[in-house]
């Protein structure tokens, strides 16, 4: 009677054993299942040409090419731990003025040349120029000066006691190009990744070959990586799905829902981007703080991550990731959609109706994404019989007009929001000086000091959450800037034959790893 | 005025009488009622409810709703007045100016018609779709700039129309009669000559109507036509092609209905071609029109 009544617990723990092992199996270390992927050619669609092969032009066009091209001098897990790269080791000084860097004795640039501290000396100088140091400029701010002790070491000074974590951040966007490379490094890659450059046919596709001489041991795995360029999101989702392409990078996070629920592979990085209501406080209406701040409660956070994103990100009133150090949910609490609190201060703000709707969102008329968004505020306006119209520009008309800060309000993405909150500064609307929105003086010196702060409070925790949660109230206060979601950028949708991803913490493209299973 | 009443009840009557002109009558007096009225049909094609997006057809939203859940059949309904008064202005700017090069042209011929045809060539040698980018990109994105680009491009049709026309008037004896009798050239190009022209350029209107429709919409495909949120077929083809895999109705039933309307108007244009020739084959010509 007993075995009787046992049997058939034994037959169903069989069954749930076989059904299980294929999650067993997912659940591996992904060195063991690494060491079982195949080599071959990678064919990834892309959505646009790059513009240059400078990994210190962090154009999201060029997010393909980066990291496949260059290595950097560490790098962050997804959970934001420093490990090594380039530099095997790195040692803040007891002061917190200084770090020194030693290099890999191993590595080798495209050309054959070795890696020395000649070269990442060259490339911080790059850095350091306010003409070719692009996106790492500002931050390179914190910077004094750098020596070279010997080949393999690189001690670089600053300015101030900076935060460990400011430094990692430094070391990680330094990507060394060879120095007798770096005036021409616009066109010609002059870097130590896993790929090197083969051919590029302009606005049709890029071709990369494996790196022979590569430091890391058994990458990259497959032996030719071929870029393709369309047009638009559905030729790409619709080339993936006929089996033209193994992976699509840099996608709708539309498409990228929708092709997941049809079998594909999606593969989000832990670097989102959020999306911010930029506005020029500097020009009427929006030199009114009241008007400003009433933005903070009519944008509609929820609907414009579920219209906008596919829902892929969360809705946050600050410029941080959900995982950034800074990130309070409070705020998005406090600040969710209220019509009425946003009527309430309008009217506060004094103006006249003529004032109130005396501009036009600018528009990125390209992105599909920015043209939705944009109305739903536009409607929440028409809501609080604020009538506004929309000025949709394309391509380097709009970005001619974002940099220069020829506008009064529209939508961009920021970057840098799970790192060092100082890093904010580094998107131009945030800039704390040449700030080409808000100009110089900056018209908000709170905001100025409140990132002093937080650049230099090396104290306790305490301390550190005190300069954190000024940052924060400061920021929502002046309200030049108005951050509605995160979002995904660099998203990867690709085959299920093929595994082995990297997630970079900017969500580049890392492809040395991926391989195809048997 | 009795004469002009009878031209009308008889064009329309003639239009009435065959199946397909008939449809394509009713098709377009529907479309055009709707889109005057819109604003007083219980529709709104701004109201957004984002919970509601990319709804399916139902009973409470005909064509469904598009990605901000705003009503696809509200947006149609006001998408055919912006495309029907881009069209109409577009074919009311190409006539006006287009006409008097014609009859210019083909009334004094020599030098002026060298140099206004040479002109006319020039503007047919721009891809309308190109020249019309390429004015909007100087106007700005506008619906009046879409009208201006979309009017311009469609003078030559009216011009060479026009001409050939008086081409082939200019020595009837009506007109030398008129000349004869000390009649001014203003007068004899516009009393003499104008009037018995009507019928191709009547046919004209009704093609570049739907030339203009669809050209308006290529503008709008193209991402430089009116300013979201104002609806437009063009626009909503853009937007609907993006979701053509979870809601293909989105881009569709616009088509569909712009489909309709283009077609529409070349049935009418057909229609009208043969019944005005065969009442020009009828009374061998039109000069009875002719007032000296």
């Amino acid at each position: 009677m007993k075995n009787a009544f046992l049997r058939p617990i034994r037959l169903l723990g069989v069954l749930l054993a076989v059904a299980a092992a294929p999650a067993f199996l997912a659940a591996m270390p992904a060195r063991a299942q690494a060491e079982q992927l195949q080599g071959g050619t990678l064919r990834v669609a892309v959505l646009a040409d790059m513009t240059n092969f400078d990994p210190m032009q962090f154009s999201t066009v060029n997010f393909p090419l980066i990291k496949n091209l260059y290595d950097s001098l560490i790098e962050y897990t997804p959970e934001g731990e420093a490990v090594a790269s380039l530099a095997t080791a790195w040692t803040v000084a007891d002061d917190n003025m200084s770090v020194s860097v030693t290099l890999r004795d191993d590595v080798k640039f495209h050309s054959g040349a070795a890696l020395t501290s000649a070269d990442v000396a060259a490339t911080l100088a790059k850095a350091a120029d306010p003409e070719k140091g692009k996106n790492v400029y500002a931050t390179m701010a914190i910077v004094k000066d750098w020596v070279t002790p010997d080949d393999r070491t690189v001690v670089i000074n600053f300015k101030a006691p900076t935060p460990d974590r400011q430094m990692l951040d430094l070391l990680q966007f330094v990507m060394p190009i060879e120095a007798a490379g770096i005036d021409t490094v616009e066109t010609v890659p002059a870097g130590t990744g896993p790929y090197t450059f083969d051919s590029r046919a302009v606005g049709q596709s890029i071709v990369l070959k494996a790196n022979a001489d590569y430091w890391r041991e058994g990458e990259p795995t497959i032996g030719e990586l071929r870029f393709t360029i369309f047009s638009d999101d559905a030729s790409a989702s619709a080339a993936l799905e006929s089996g033209g392409m193994d992976m699509v990078y840099g996608g709708t996070a539309r498409s990228a829902v929708r092709l997941k629920d049809a079998g594909y592979q999606l593969i989000r990085g832990p670097g989102p981007l959020v999306q911010v209501f930029r506005i020029n406080a500097t020009q009427a209406p929006f030199d009114n703080a009241k008007f400003r701040q009433a933005f903070n409660y009519l944008l509609d956070r929820e609907g414009i991550l579920r219209v906008g994103y596919a829902g892929l990100g969360q809705p946050v009133a600050l410029p941080w990731a959900p995982a950034g150090p800074a990130f309070d949910s409070s705020y998005t609490e406090n600040y969710a959609f209220n019509l009425d609190k946003a009527r309430e201060l309008i009217a506060e703000s004094g103006l006249s109706q003529a004032e109130m709707e005396d501009w036009k969102l600018l528009v990125y008329s390209t992105d599909a994404a920015s043209v939705t968004i944009s109305q739903i505020v536009q409607a929440a306006l028409a809501d609080l019989d604020v009538n506004i119209e929309l000025d949709l520009r394309e391509g380097s008309e709009y970005v001619e007009a974002q940099l220069s800060g020829d506008y009064k309000a529209t939508f961009g993405g920021v970057g840098n929001i799970q790192k060092f909150p100082s890093r904010v500064a580094t998107n131009s609307i945030y800039r704390t000086a040449n700030n080409p929105v808000l100009k110089d003086p900056h018209p908000f010196p709170d905001y100025v000091a409140a990132i002093e702060r937080v650049n230099t409070t090396l104290g306790s925790v305490e301390e550190v959450k005190a300069a954190y949660d000024n940052l924060n109230k400061v920021l929502v206060e002046s309200s030049f800037a108005i951050p509605t979601n995160s979002y995904d950028i660099g998203l990867i949708v690709a085959s299920p034959k093929l595994s082995g991803f990297t997630l970079d913490i900017d969500n580049l493209l890392v492809a040395r790893t991926i391989g195809f299973k048997e | 005025m009795n004469r002009a009443l009878n031209s009308t009840y008889w064009l329309l009557s003639g239009l009435m009488s065959r199946v397909a002109s008939a449809a394509a009558l009713f098709f377009l007096l529907t479309l055009v009622s709707a889109a005057l009225l819109v604003d007083v049909l219980p529709i709104d094609p701004f109201a957004q409810r984002l919970v509601d997006a990319l709804k399916g057809p139902s009973a409470t939203n005909w064509f469904g709703t598009d990605e901000l859940g705003r009503d696809i059949f509200a947006r149609v309904v006001y998408g055919a007045r912006t495309s029907l008064s881009t069209a109409g202005a577009a074919v009311i700017i190409a006539a006006a100016l287009g006409i008097p090069i014609g009859l210019v042209a083909g009334f004094f011929g020599g030098w002026r018609d060298t140099v206004l045809m040479r002109f006319i060539d020039v503007l047919l040698a721009l891809p309308a779709i190109l020249f019309a980018m390429a004015l909007i990109a100087v106007l700005g994105r506008s619906q009046m700039a879409a009208v201006i680009a979309v009017g311009i491009t469609g003078i030559p049709n009216f011009a060479r129309i026009t001409r050939a026309r008086v081409l082939s008037l200019r020595k009837r004896d009506f007109v030398t009669a008129v000349e004869a009798f000390g009649g001014s050239s203003g007068y004899n190009m516009f009393r003499t000559i104008l009037p018995n022209s009507w019928s191709p350029i009547l046919v004209q209107v009704v093609v570049l109507c739907s030339v203009a429709i669809l050209l308006e919409a290529a503008l709008a495909f193209l991402g430089v036509g009116v300013a979201p949120p104002t609806p437009s077929w063009g626009e909503m083809l853009r937007t609907g092609k993006s979701y053509l895999y979870e809601a293909p109705y989105y881009a569709v039933l616009p088509g569909v209905v712009l489909t309709f309307t283009i077609l529409s108007f070349d049935v009418i244009g057909r229609a009208l071609a043969t019944l005005l020739e065969d009442r020009h084959d009828a009374s061998g010509a039109e000069i009875e029109r002719t007032t000296p």
